[in-house]
């Protein structure tokens, strides 16, 4: 008991230094991308008359962009979730005695069927590094986005030639974008019953996103600064165009460099979770079957790019099968709902194993899955290949170790890899 | 500090319903104390324990669990004897009552869910009783007599030094029942495989019993094999052994009925009787499970009277 008061006074703890310890150098850190040229998008400097006036003339059309952008970066980070290991017993009804389950530890990254026991808790503190590098297949330190002008003299189209051509200007932006996160989630589980478990998630997040731009005029045919007429640029960057003044010389009117971004530390989303075994030990080919039911708080600042915003919803059938005593198969099955943003509903699914590879190390290979039926392209369908390895060193303690590496890089915010060190004692 | 009114409301809701879960109530009262050492956290003695706590309503039973860990029930015990004394151990599961047995000798104690239990405690513990794992040995035999009444000989392999009394036993319920026990000792599994050719040609059923010697899986898995060579009837101890392919299986029907019977026991000890007055008690509810599909291939047929017994019908 006095265990279980500990963990609670800890996780109270860990809120506490996370509620406090925040930089106060970044407030809005979700909309860097979006406000690099400023809260309005990229304004050209007013061109003198007999021209048009141009300086919105981009303006729609980089806001989309740049917030197009944004979004994808954004709505991309999350938290891998953890299972616990499962250190009990099953009964041998001919012998009449218990047989220990410890062979296998359990997977990192998905779950087993079984339970942690009654009154037992588990207690794990994990550490995990995501270094994004991928947006759709595309390197994060060389993004691109091109911006176009409105139609000026409304005829429909963007005119190539006459006294008009300067509609096809364009306004090219090359990005880098330095994205990671480093996350220590304290995690605890306890066993109502030898059949029931609660348990919570808690993540303390530092998350630090810098990016740089640089943008540039050119005409239809790839001239830097874009249709002159006379020598005189019809579109051009200036003042109010908010380039950076370290980077541009004032006098430089075709480029325009721009960098944004800081670091953020807190509470990330807490989860919440419970797990039901309603099916173990059947005998014959029937695996052990349980459902898992998790709520996500919108407890992370999600301006602050500490959590997303909204509460999840999320429900996980599992099945699972312990073969000789050395060798689990489990499949994880179920479906998240986002009450903030439905379109980021998902399907998520796992398939793998855990098997003992020595008397106290064991080894894991999961292919983890996540579907979005309503979602946009970035980040629809995507698939890790998630290797771990546990080791029991001390009767009550276990370190794990794990990576996660993405499958297809072509979709959604990835990172190359992404490793996890726990260490986890099981009261 | 907005931090925490704003959004960590719903999760100190949280927490607390958490601590509430894991912060149980005290006892209270002059109700008999009870400790309950458990052997393992392992559904069907949680089951018994849950019979048993059913049955002692006046008694207060504190559980622990030494998590199959022996030195950890012996600490726990030698913590005990400097505290309050309490009033009746409960010993849930064999390895309990090992601990048990070799650590208390001034406390009224009862098992419950034990297979064998005088190969733990001997015939002589006068502070100990409970209710065993085992199957009466007269439903045993009788089952396998209204089977067949051909079934006159029935063979048994087993280790003298596990299960030597219960053959004893069983041989004297035989003799009452007017059927032969045609026993081979062996002393390791290898033995089991030229004990069972040896008696091919002399036994009409062969039956399984609760002996670690015997049922390490290559002997239980040669003895299904004789009885489909031979066509020879096995009786096993559950319904996986069962599934497996013996004719059927018997086993006790729950943990918790047999928490239940340890209850009882109980009760009686804090009433006053003397453990001399309860003796171990065996499974009061059975279940059968019968493998119709291994019927076929033997050649037998199950009365109704069996199959409307079973519990469990493999077709």
């Amino acid at each position: 008991m006095t265990s279980c008061l500990r963990a609670v006074a800890a996780i109270f703890l860990i809120l506490w230094i996370g509620g406090f310890v925040s930089s106060v150098e970044a407030s809005d850190l979700k909309n860097t991308v979006r406000n690099l040229y400023g809260s309005q998008g990229i304004l050209l400097e007013p061109s003198p008359l007999p021209f048009f006036t141009q300086e919105s003339r981009f303006q729609a059309s980089s806001l989309q962009g740049l917030d197009q952008l944004n979004t994808q970066l954004t709505s991309s980070i999350g938290l891998p979730s953890f299972g616990s290991s499962v250190t009990g017993f099953t009964f041998d009804l001919e012998r009449g005695i218990p047989i220990r389950t410890t062979e296998s530890l359990g997977p990192l990254l998905t779950e087993r069927a079984t339970t942690l026991g009654a009154r037992k808790l588990d207690v794990t503190l994990a550490y995990t590094r995501l270094n994004f590098t991928k947006l759709q297949g595309k390197d994060l330190d060389d993004l691109e986005l091109v911006f176009r002008r409105g139609d000026v003299n409304g005829n429909g189209i963007q005119d190539t030639d006459g006294p008009f051509s300067f509609e096809s200007d364009i306004i090219r932006s090359r990005l880098k974008v330095d994205l990671d996160e480093d996350i220590i989630s304290f995690i605890a589980t306890y066993g109502v019953t030898s059949v029931w478990d609660i348990g919570i998630v808690v993540p303390i997040i530092h998350v630090r996103l810098k990016a740089k731009a640089s943008a540039a005029i050119f005409d239809q045919f790839g001239n830097l600064g874009g249709t002159r007429i006379g020598g005189l640029p019809i579109h051009k960057f200036g003042p109010q165009s908010k380039c950076d003044p370290s980077v541009d010389p004032p006098s430089s009117t075709d480029v325009c460099d721009a960098a944004g971004g800081g670091e953020e530390t807190g509470v990330g989303d807490i989860i919440l979770r419970t797990k039901y075994n309603f099916v173990r030990n059947a005998g014959g080919l029937t695996p052990d079957l349980a459902f898992l039911f998790e709520v996500k708080l919108p407890t992370g600042d999600e301006g602050r790019l500490l959590g997303t915003g909204g509460t999840n919803l999320g429900g996980l059938f599992i099945a699972s099968k312990t073969y000789g005593r050395w060798f689990t198969p489990h499949m994880n099955v179920g479906y998240e709902i986002n009450t903030k943003d439905l379109e980021q509903n998902s399907i998520r699914y796992a398939l793998g194993f855990d098997a003992r590879l020595l008397s106290k190390l064991s080894f894991d290979a999961d292919v983890i899955g996540r579907f979005k039926p309503a979602g946009n392209e970035t980040g629809k369908h995507i698939n890790d290949l998630s290797l771990g390895v546990k080791w029991n060193p001390l009767s009550a303690w276990i370190i794990r170790t794990n990576i996660q590496i993405p499958l297809d890089k072509n979709s959604g915010l990835r990172a190359d890899v992404i490793p996890t060190v726990g260490v986890e004692y099981l009261f | 500090m907005s931090f925490l009114t704003s959004r960590m409301t719903p999760f100190i809701v949280a927490v607390c319903i958490v601590v509430g879960v894991i912060v149980c109530a005290p006892p209270s009262g002059e109700a008999a104390k009870i400790i309950a050492l458990k052997s393992a956290d392992v559904d069907v003695y949680n089951e018994a324990l849950e019979g048993f706590r059913t049955g002692s309503q006046g008694s207060t039973v504190i559980e622990y669990d030494m998590e199959g860990d022996f030195q950890k029930g012996k600490k726990f015990l030698a913590q005990l004897k400097s505290g309050p004394r309490p009033d009746l151990i409960l010993a849930v599961g064999i390895w309990a009552l090992q601990v048990v047995v070799e650590e208390v000798q001034d406390i009224p104690v009862v098992f419950a869910m034990v297979l064998n239990p005088t190969t733990v405690i001997g015939q002589e513990a006068r502070n100990i009783t409970g209710a065993s794992m085992n199957v009466p040995i007269e439903q045993q035999l009788a089952l396998l007599n209204k089977i067949s009444p051909h079934v006159r000989r029935i063979g048994v392999i087993y280790d003298p030094s596990k299960t030597g009394g219960l053959v004893k036993q069983a041989e004297r319920v035989a003799k009452d029942q007017g059927v032969r026990l045609i026993t081979k000792a062996v002393a390791s599994p290898k033995d089991s495989f030229a004990a069972l050719d040896a008696m091919q040609d002399e036994i009409d059923a062969l039956w399984i019993l609760p002996d670690p010697t015997v049922l390490a899986s290559e002997s239980v898995q040669y003895m299904l094999l004789f009885s489909f060579r031979h066509k020879i009837p096995v009786l096993g101890l559950s319904e996986n052994q069962a599934r497996m392919g013996a004719l059927l299986g018997l086993s006790f029907e729950s943990g918790r009925d047999i928490g239940s019977q340890a209850a009882e026991l109980a009760g009686g000890i804090l009433a006053g009787k003397s453990i001399e007055e309860l003796p171990f008690t065996t499974a009061r509810k059975m279940r059968l499970t019968v493998n119709l599909k291994s019927a076929g291939k033997l050649g037998v047929h199950i009365p109704r009277e069996i199959l409307d017994r079973a519990d469990v019908v493999i077709r």
